[in-house]
């Protein structure tokens, strides 16, 4: 895929666009809008983009072809990137936009000093455990710092949770206890070393990290994966999913006391788990997945693999009827953590949160990419915005990502020739690469030159949902934090990177 | 709701038997990397990892951390005849030396102190587990959550999970600790009391892995507090981290399982 010959098809978009924002439309590949703009015209750019309706994905500084600050949004089946050369972040768009705020602070953050940026109350990206961000006056109310230290086995993220015992009134979710400075390890490497690095990103989404990271690197250089590649990332992709979801149903039954449901998707996980382990050799798929294609066949024949599907199915059909028939199970759910739809939007918030309150959005179904564009996708949308109508979305997308591998699976049987492509030597380029991961949406921008990873940004679906949890307590109480919690279904080493 | 106990009754025993009989991975699964007998190194070799496990000294001794392999497969693929993958779940370690294969007479590959049975009879049966998460990829989690699902229940063996690190008497610490995270690791750990064991779970946690390079992370666990048993793998699966937690109070001793 040439990149003019895709720039024609977004030709159509582009013009009237690039005339409402007062931007130059670029050539940039399939899918991608690329605008420039002027350093002082690019707010007024991301509020004409806002009213005509455009998701936030992300804010972060370039440096291919040159410096310059940009914008991601989605709108209408396309990433529309809005560059501005020379131009840097003031901190002023999550003003108007709540979507934008964390990602715009981190940026403003990165390129400060030790303190809070001005504007901002305090630092976002430098978490202290022992400080609360505010002391609460009143009769009986208090501050619970939870975390980073948290009980049982979870990732480290602290909620400073204000309450006067029952009601919550207020959470302060503060990410970045993790922070590793991942996208700073990618510099350097051979793409297909950097693969590794992504990865383990998010570790429980490794598949689409590879997959998106990978794409990406493609995407740059002007290659295309083979068809057969491509049908194993979708294969990989699916068991993540389906891993992913079981995990938030199993933890969604440990929270209510379901102990024997929680067995029960603790062993259907287990399974998922397994078949990934005879598959590839590692039970979270990795190293299978590189730029240019998949290294192998998947160690499993088609008829073994199917066969496991099957019994899975089959197991899982009588689960969740069990599960949503259990109504202690259910009354605690139904009702809980609800996110209005406006709100969801406003935040720009993506995968099952946002499709539990109404919203559309699915990368696979908004911008098909491999595999997907020849697997017809259905999206299952709930409109309650409550904990139920996210956990029934994933029971919904199970049965989805269980007839795609179906499908999937049946189109390998044909045996044609090609794991993957040889990257061209020394290439350079930079592109984005997207994947609909378990937790929701996932775009990665890649720079490549002379055939060596320049700069990747990471826009996570962890960190756009986790920017909404403080808002998931309407009319909840405190023994509800962990069911709202496990409903959000996220990855916080996604989050902080 | 009365449906969950057939339910339940019908999928039978899933449980493993480890460590009283042994568990065998699929064929193919990356569970270490071993080194050919007699494999000689070159100098061209140690830039094929991405983690800088594989060295080679002066007189082409080839070396591998398996402290710091995340199991890429890198090496495998440059050099086959020298490298291969070894399908199996028992990678933990008492010392951190003892990570490292190849070479000649590793120094030191003594155990920083007695297992927690040793030092105190009773911890062999009984143990309380704290898990720490100091910057893991998040998926050393689900391994370590995965023990007590009803494949592994490792409650059988006695080991229970605790939220209080006041009852705790094994630490399991996930991650290449970073900044953030350090101080209340170093609290969480300073409140346990004696006797107590700090079992560092996944190559991040032993060595810092791919989040090494930077000055982001400590680079690995013992670069904060002294290291029991170390369990490398990315992530190592749920028999690894079982492994690592039967040396850790002195059950099992070395890498067999019970006769």
């Amino acid at each position: 895929m040439s990149a003019a010959a895709n720039a024609g098809a977004a030709g159509v978009v582009a013009p009237s666009l690039a005339e409402r924002l007062g931007a130059t439309a670029e050539d940039g590949p399939a899918g991608e809008l690329r605008l420039r703009v002027g350093a002082g015209e690019f707010n007024a750019a991301a509020r004409d983009l806002r009213d005509a309706r455009a998701r936030f994905v992300t804010i972060f500084e370039a440096d291919t072809p040159e410096p310059a600050l940009v914008g991601v949004f989605a709108l209408g089946g396309e990433l529309v990137v809005l560059r501005a050369p020379g131009g840097s972040a003031d901190g002023t768009i999550g003003r108007w936009w709540p979507a934008a705020r964390w990602a715009e602070q981190e940026l403003v953050e990165r390129g400060g000093g030790d303190g809070p940026p001005g504007g901002f109350a305090r630092c976002l990206t430098k978490p202290d455990a022992d400080l609360l961000d505010r002391r609460v006056e009143g009769l009986d109310v208090f501050v619970i710092p939870y975390g980073p230290v948290r009980s049982g086995v979870f990732e480290a993220i602290q909620f400073q949770i204000e309450t006067g015992g029952e009601d919550v009134p207020r959470i302060q979710t503060r990410p970045f206890f993790k922070h590793r400075g991942m996208e700073a390890r990618f510099a350097g490497l051979e793409p297909r070393a950097a693969v590794h690095v992504a990865e383990r990103v998010a570790g429980v989404a490794s598949a689409a990290y590879a997959s998106a990271f990978c794409q990406a690197v493609e995407r740059a250089v002007g290659v295309a994966a083979p068809p057969r590649a491509e049908r194993w990332r979708a294969v990989y992709a699916e068991l993540e999913r389906v891993a992913c979801h079981l995990d938030v149903i199993a933890k969604e039954a440990e929270t209510t006391a379901l102990y024997v449901g929680q067995a029960r998707f603790g062993i259907l996980k287990e399974q998922v788990m397994r078949l990934r382990a005879a598959l590839t050799g590692s039970r979270f798929g990795r190293g299978v997945i590189t730029p240019g294609g998949v290294l192998a066949d998947g160690a499993l024949a088609p008829d073994e693999l199917l066969a496991a599907l099957d019994r899975l199915e089959r197991e899982l059909r009588r689960d969740r009827r069990l599960f949503l028939g259990t109504a202690s199970m259910t009354d605690r759910l139904i009702g809980a953590g609800r996110l209005e739809r406006a709100l969801v939007e406003d935040h720009s918030a993506v995968g099952p949160l946002a499709r539990g309150s109404g919203l559309s959005t699915d990368a696979r179904h908004e911008r098909p990419y491999g595999d997907y564009r020849r697997l017809g996708l259905r999206v299952f949308t709930r409109r309650e915005g409550d904990a139920m109508a996210r956990v029934n979305v994933r029971f919904d997308e199970l049965s989805e990502s269980l007839r795609i591998l179906r499908q999937s699976i049946d189109h390998l049987r044909a045996p044609d020739a090609g794991l993957a492509v040889e990257l061209p030597a020394k290439a350079s380029g930079a592109a984005f690469g997207w994947a609909e991961a378990p937790q929701g949406e996932l775009v990665i921008w890649v720079e490549i030159r002379s055939g060596l990873v320049h700069r990747v940004h990471i826009a996570s679906p962890s960190l756009r949902n986790w920017a909404l949890f403080h808002h998931a307590f309407p009319a909840d109480v405190l023994t509800d934090f962990a069911f709202i919690e496990h409903s959000f279904g996220l990855s916080v080493a996604g989050a902080d990177r | 709701m009365l449906g969950w106990i057939p339910r339940g009754l019908r999928a039978g025993r899933v449980t493993t038997r480890y460590p009283r009989s042994a568990e065998t991975p699929p064929a193919g699964y990356r569970g270490r990397v071993v080194l050919a007998d007699g494999a000689r190194g070159e100098d061209w070799l140690p830039g094929v990892c991405p983690t800088g496990a594989i060295a080679v000294d002066h007189e082409r001794r080839l070396t591998l951390d398996r402290g710091r392999c995340i199991l890429c497969g890198a090496c495998v693929d440059a050099a086959p005849e020298r490298f291969a993958f070894e399908s199996r779940f028992e990678t933990a370690a008492r010392s951190r030396s003892a990570l490292i294969a190849g070479g000649e007479g590793t120094p030191g590959a003594e155990p920083l102190r007695p297992a927690l049975g040793e030092r105190a009879h009773s911890l062999r049966r009984s143990v309380h587990v704290r898990h720490i998460d100091c910057g893991s990829d998040g998926a050393e989690e689900w391994e370590i959550q995965a023990l007590w699902n009803p494949y592994y229940d490792i409650q059988r063996l006695g080991f229970f999970l605790t939220a209080a690190p006041r009852h705790a008497d094994i630490l399991l610490v996930t991650g290449a600790v970073t900044s953030a995270m350090r101080l209340p690791l170093v609290r969480t750990w300073e409140v346990m009391p004696e006797p107590k064991a700090l079992v560092a779970v996944g190559t991040d946690a032993c060595s810092g892995g791919l989040s090494a390079a930077g000055t982001l992370t400590a680079g690995g666990v013992d670069e904060v507090l002294a290291v029991d048993v170390y369990v490398p793998g990315s992530p190592p699966a749920p028999i690894a981290i079982m492994h690592g937690l039967l040396l850790a109070t002195g059950v099992l001793t070395a890498e067999a399982v019970l006769a």
